[in-house]
């Protein structure tokens, strides 16, 4: 296997939205709401990821010490190598790419349960779908895996022009982003490297300027809910079903020897 | 209801007697008919090895399928209170639990394996057995109703640890409900002794007979049921039980 990883540089980003717009562009989705654009007030736009925004630049207005900060973040699927998505999918859309390492999401296997948008710990997947038959589509970034394939980079790094995306070998991002970390700190010394140590490593690393809480993110994702479902429920469930009719079969055998209808009744 | 033949040295006489009305059969039925394909849908998305139905347009399919059932799943048990009242209040309190249901259960391992029914406690119109499937099935009605509309209506709307907790109850109530259903369709269907479960939820008797093995509380009343199952147990300690009497 050779893990891939994309490091996204808070400290570097401009919040140019190129990537947003690159991806969009490559990967064929609509502009959200396109006709009725309407000011949220906040430059984020759209407000929220969705089935046709795989990546969102967030802006976030942060507050210390008496200094106003302008906090921008790449929001999307960080291609955990421990991922809920996976684990609890019943159709087995979602499976990681077996070289890279990459989430991946196959549209027409997936049937919109939407326990991806639920189990996932940064609630990345999203789905519209109709409220009453259920019906929709998840869909997330898949890091461009058909640029990959042609030894191309993801069309957001390609397009990013203040340098604050890579993408390239797991070991070698985590290297790099070590070495930013410690570029920024003169500038931000609450600079941090996250999602090298959670969920297995995580494919998208981030340069963070603050503390992973001051972003939302949590400090140490688990999904200890999805693993009870999948590793302790459902074979309990598959054992008990099995003991239930063997027992009812062997009680039947057992009746049917023993029992002579016409004595006892 | 009884019938005779001319000849009375050789008739059997049957008496029945009424033990379910028929919205209470027609309902029982509805149950059944929406918990067998909420069973396989259901299946489809939880068991792993039929994720290949599971997916695309078909998958699209079985889960607009699971949520039409349940929509006649959740309304059986509405539609028996609004439409018999009584009978359900009165149904609920035959639920009630004694000190006789665990003495039943004792006697239940040989009866129903081996036939042999000399001390059966008395029970009422529900036996321990029925009380328990129909506390589990009505239970387990009202919470995957709860949990599957927090998952049908909740989902983005509710926190996700709300949601993931649904499914987990959901799936819990699940195994516990389809393992009490395998037991009461094999005694129902296929136990020898049983057939006139199935004639009862038919055609809504038992036979005289019947309730008095099966249901002596129900037939005789508490007290004398009682006092006759006490003798009983008392004769057979002593080792004097009647010959071809078992009630």
């Amino acid at each position: 296997m050779n893990k891939k990883a994309m490091l996204y540089d808070s400290t570097r980003c401009t919040a140019c939205r190129g990537c947003q717009v690159a991806c969009k562009q490559w990967n064929d989705r609509q502009g959200w709401n396109y006709s009725h654009t309407h000011n949220t007030g906040s430059y984020q736009n759209p407000p929220n990821l969705s089935p046709e925004t795989w990546t969102l630049i967030s802006f976030q207005e942060h507050q210390s010490n008496g200094d106003l900060k302008w906090l921008f973040l790449k929001r999307g699927c960080f291609h955990c190598h421990d991922a809920a998505c996976v684990e609890v999918c019943p159709t087995k859309a979602l499976k990681h790419d077996p070289v890279t390492d990459i989430v991946t999401l196959q549209p027409e296997l997936c049937n919109g349960c939407g326990y991806c948008s639920q189990f996932c710990p940064f609630g990345i997947p999203h789905l519209e779908s109709n409220v009453l038959s259920g019906e929709g589509k998840s869909a997330k970034c898949n890091f461009c895996q058909d640029r990959l394939a042609n030894n191309e980079m993801p069309a957001c790094v390609k397009t990013c022009t203040a340098d604050a995306l890579s993408f390239g070998d797991w070991d070698q991002m985590v290297a790099l982003g070590e070495s930013r970390v410690e570029a920024a700190k003169p500038r931000f010394p609450n600079a941090n490297l996250y999602g090298a140590n959670i969920l297995g490593g995580l494919g998208q690393l981030y340069v963070l300027a603050e503390a992973p809480a001051v972003y939302g993110l949590p400090e140490n994702p688990s999904y200890d809910v999805a693993r009870v479902w999948q590793e302790i429920v459902q074979p309990v469930a598959q054992i008990s079903f099995g003991v239930g009719l063997l027992g009812v079969a062997a009680a039947w055998i057992i009746a049917r020897r023993h029992i002579r209808v016409e004595e006892v009744e | 209801m009884s019938w005779q033949l001319k000849d009375s040295s050789s008739v059997i006489t049957i008496r029945w007697i009424p033990r379910y009305d028929g919205m209470e059969r027609f309902l029982h039925w509805a149950h059944t008919a929406a918990f067998f394909p909420l069973t396989i849908t259901g299946m489809v998305l939880f068991m792993p090895l039929f994720a290949p139905l599971a997916q695309g347009e078909a998958g699209q399919f079985i889960r607009v399928t699971h949520r039409v059932c349940a929509v006649f799943f959740a309304a059986v048990p509405i539609l028996y209170a609004i439409f018999r009242p009584r009978r359900l209040l009165s149904t609920l309190r035959d639920l009630r639990l004694g000190h006789y249901d665990i003495e039943w259960f004792k006697a239940a391992v040989p009866y129903y394996l081996l036939g042999r029914h000399r001390t059966m406690p008395p029970q009422g119109r529900f036996n321990t057995g029925e009380k328990l499937n129909v506390i589990v099935l009505v239970s387990g009605t009202i919470l995957f109703t709860i949990t599957g509309l927090v998952m049908w209506f909740g989902k983005g709307f509710v926190p996700t640890d709300v949601f993931k907790a649904m499914v987990i109850v959901h799936d819990l109530t699940m195994i516990v409900t389809v393992n009490m259903f395998i037991v009461h369709f094999y005694l129902a269907v296929a136990h020898p002794l049983m057939w006139q479960s199935m004639v009862s939820m038919r055609f809504g008797m038992v036979s005289e007979s019947y309730a008095r093995e099966h249901h002596s509380a129900w037939y005789y009343g508490e007290e004398r049921a009682r006092k006759l199952y006490e003798e009983k147990k008392a004769a057979a300690i002593a080792g004097t039980a009647p010959e071809g009497e078992h009630a």
